[in-house]
């Protein structure tokens, strides 16, 4: 592990957006105390990050869902979760089609053509037809548009999202898969009136999550994570971070949540290395 | 469409930046103000060029409340400058307004400044500074300072260098509580002092310190410090602390690219927060901008309170489609 004594923590995260500098120097100086002092290492894709952690160059990675996932299977489970985003406790992915489409439900979307997210995006593509296949589809004979943007990004960037949602206007797909939050931004259709409506929504699942190798020491790892879930949507300053980074509130890990990735990950041979 | 248009745009932004956005119609614009409202956002302006038709700025991120940042007793508004005068018996050569004996006086007189000052506690303003050109060329500045006094907290900045016969006379008739002199010492020798100000003006200066300081009066010093100097700063404290100035009443601030200044710390009025300043010629964004026409605010003078409140408005617009912080430049 990369702790020198008297050293500060050093968390991972990937960089998907400008904003995460001014979120991870904002979530630095909130942590500037003797017992929680931390610093943060940006990497350009997640299997960069699961490498770093693996190798002990970083002491915390900030992992998608899939990351974490992947992390797990990496190391035989010698993993410890630490903390979530509130909105990564109960995530989901939304089936939307064309306004006045009349569909609904998971026997409807069968038969259609669907357009899924990055393949590496485990909310745009990988869940979707998990969560298809458990319904009773057979998704082995679906008609899949995907859209490959950003590779390696676990779909953060939410791009291949909208290029889902644009097939489907463009009347090139006739379902899009996409992640609760994108759906959520887009006012559950309301911002964009009378062009898309929700089909079906999967289950809750969970997403992201702070995952450390179990040779962290509890020591180490207890104060840092006390103080993160301390964080405050009250106070101006952590609300700046929160909102950025896309929560109301830090929450202990929702484990459970990753069933159904793991099971995906098993049905659909999805790497557990890159 | 807009919306698909500030999802992919607006979610990649850094955040303070901005990008702009054709919208069709009003329902559009206010699907744009929603989405904002819903993400986290900003609207920062809209240009409509025909009736419902036009051009959204949007901004990543919110605007950060600068209550938050800025100190209330530095928030726009809470403190008022006036230019008492513009004629000095020095000529500082980095003076940000060009104060000379030469200097046309631009007097603002005594029933003016009493009208501004009540006109300025009504508003909400809670401290005066007298400055100019130097304060103590004018023969009623004892009435001027007690009619300040009168209504709000006031400092007078100086050089210090006139409290002898009449001015030692007109500042003994000043009050002690809810005054402060603020007098000008650039370095903790007279070398560097006296090269911008004049030769033996700092020991007049440090003279009237103690003059100051024995008639019972609230001291404060600043010191202007130019970039070719070696500010020497350890000492200049030193000096200040020896005269049992605390170190809250030491200002230490750069010299401004203003006035006849060739060097300096060089901003606009976007840069600035604001604090409104008043001289004969009008209603500038701030003290040490008070020649320069980008920062004025309005030619009339009174009533004080309409330009109190457009430059209020005008830091709410700029705080909020900032993307650069806005810098406190203390002048005191």
């Amino acid at each position: 592990m990369s702790q020198l004594i008297g050293a500060p923590l050093l968390v991972g995260a990937v960089a998907y957006t400008p904003n995460v500098v001014p979120i991870w120097e904002g979530i630095r100086d909130y942590f500037d105390e003797p017992d929680t002092a931390m610093d943060f290492v940006l990497f350009s894709n997640y299997g960069r990050l699961v490498d770093a952690l693996r190798a002990g160059m970083i002491d915390i990675a900030w992992n998608t869902n899939l990351a974490y996932a992947r992390t797990v299977l990496q190391t035989d489970g010698h993993v410890r979760a630490l903390a979530m985003r509130d909105t990564d406790a109960a995530f989901s992915t939304v089936f939307v089609a064309a306004a006045g489409s009349g569909w609904s439900g998971p026997g409807d979307i069968g038969a259609r053509r669907l357009a899924l997210g990055s393949a590496d995006s485990a909310h745009a593509a990988i869940l979707p037809l998990h969560y298809l296949r458990a319904a009773g589809v057979n998704v082995d004979h679906m008609q899949l548009k995907r859209f490959d943007s950003d590779i390696g990004k676990h779909g953060d960037t939410g791009r291949s999202e909208l290029d889902a949602i644009d097939a489907v206007l463009a009347g090139d797909a006739d379902v899009a898969a996409i992640g609760i939050t994108v759906w959520e931004n887009i006012g559950r259709g309301e911002l964009m009136p009378g062009m898309l409506e929700q089909v079906w929504q999967t289950e809750t699942y969970s997403h992201c999550m702070f995952t450390a190798l179990d040779t962290l020491p509890e020591a180490v790892s207890a104060p840092w994570v006390a103080k993160l879930l301390a964080m405050d949507w009250e106070v101006p300053a952590h609300r700046r971070i929160l909102e950025l980074e896309g929560l109301t509130q830090w929450v202990e890990p929702h484990l459970d949540g990753y069933a159904g990735l793991f099971e995906a990950i098993a049905e659909q041979g999805v790497d557990s290395r890159w | 469409m807009v919306v698909m248009a500030l999802m992919r745009t607006v979610e990649q932004l850094a955040e303070g930046d901005t990008a702009e956005f054709p919208v069709a119609s009003a329902s559009e614009l206010d699907l744009v103000r929603r989405w904002c409202a819903k993400t986290g956002n900003t609207v920062v302006s809209t240009m409509m060029v025909e009736q419902d038709a036009g051009y959204v700025t949007v901004g990543r991120g919110r605007p950060r409340n600068p209550a938050t940042m800025i100190p209330a007793d530095r928030m726009p508004g809470a403190r008022l400058w006036l230019y008492t005068n513009f004629h000095c018996n020095l000529a500082c050569d980095y003076c940000c307004v060009a104060s000379s004996p030469r200097a046309d006086p631009r007097l603002l007189g005594i029933e003016t400044i009493e009208a501004l000052v009540a006109e300025a506690a009504a508003w909400g303003v809670r401290e005066l500074y007298l400055t100019g050109g130097e304060p103590f060329l004018l023969p009623d500045i004892d009435a001027i300072v007690r009619s300040c006094v009168d209504r709000l907290p006031t400092t007078l900045l100086t050089n210090g260098m006139l409290f002898r016969g009449q001015g030692l006379r007109k500042l003994q008739a000043m009050p002690r509580a809810g005054f402060a002199l603020q007098i000008s010492v650039d370095s903790p020798t007279a070398e560097v002092h006296d090269s911008h100000r004049g030769v033996g003006s700092w020991k007049r200066a440090l003279a009237g310190i103690r003059v100051a300081l024995d008639e019972g009066f609230t001291v404060r010093v600043a010191a202007t410090i130019s970039a070719h100097d070696d500010p020497a700063l350890d000492e200049l404290h030193a000096l200040f602390d020896g005269l049992g100035i605390p170190r809250a009443d030491q200002v230490i601030r750069p010299i401004a690219l203003q006035g006849v200044a060739d060097e300096g710390f060089a901003f606009s009025r976007e840069s600035l927060i604001p604090e409104v300043t008043v001289t004969a010629d009008g209603i500038y964004w701030h003290p040490v901008a008070a020649l320069d026409e980008d920062a004025l605010v309005s030619r009339q003078i009174l009533p004080l309170a309409p330009s109190l409140d457009r430059v209020s408005d005008l830091f709410a617009e700029q705080w909020s489609s900032m993307t650069a912080a806005s810098t406190l430049f203390a002048c005191a």
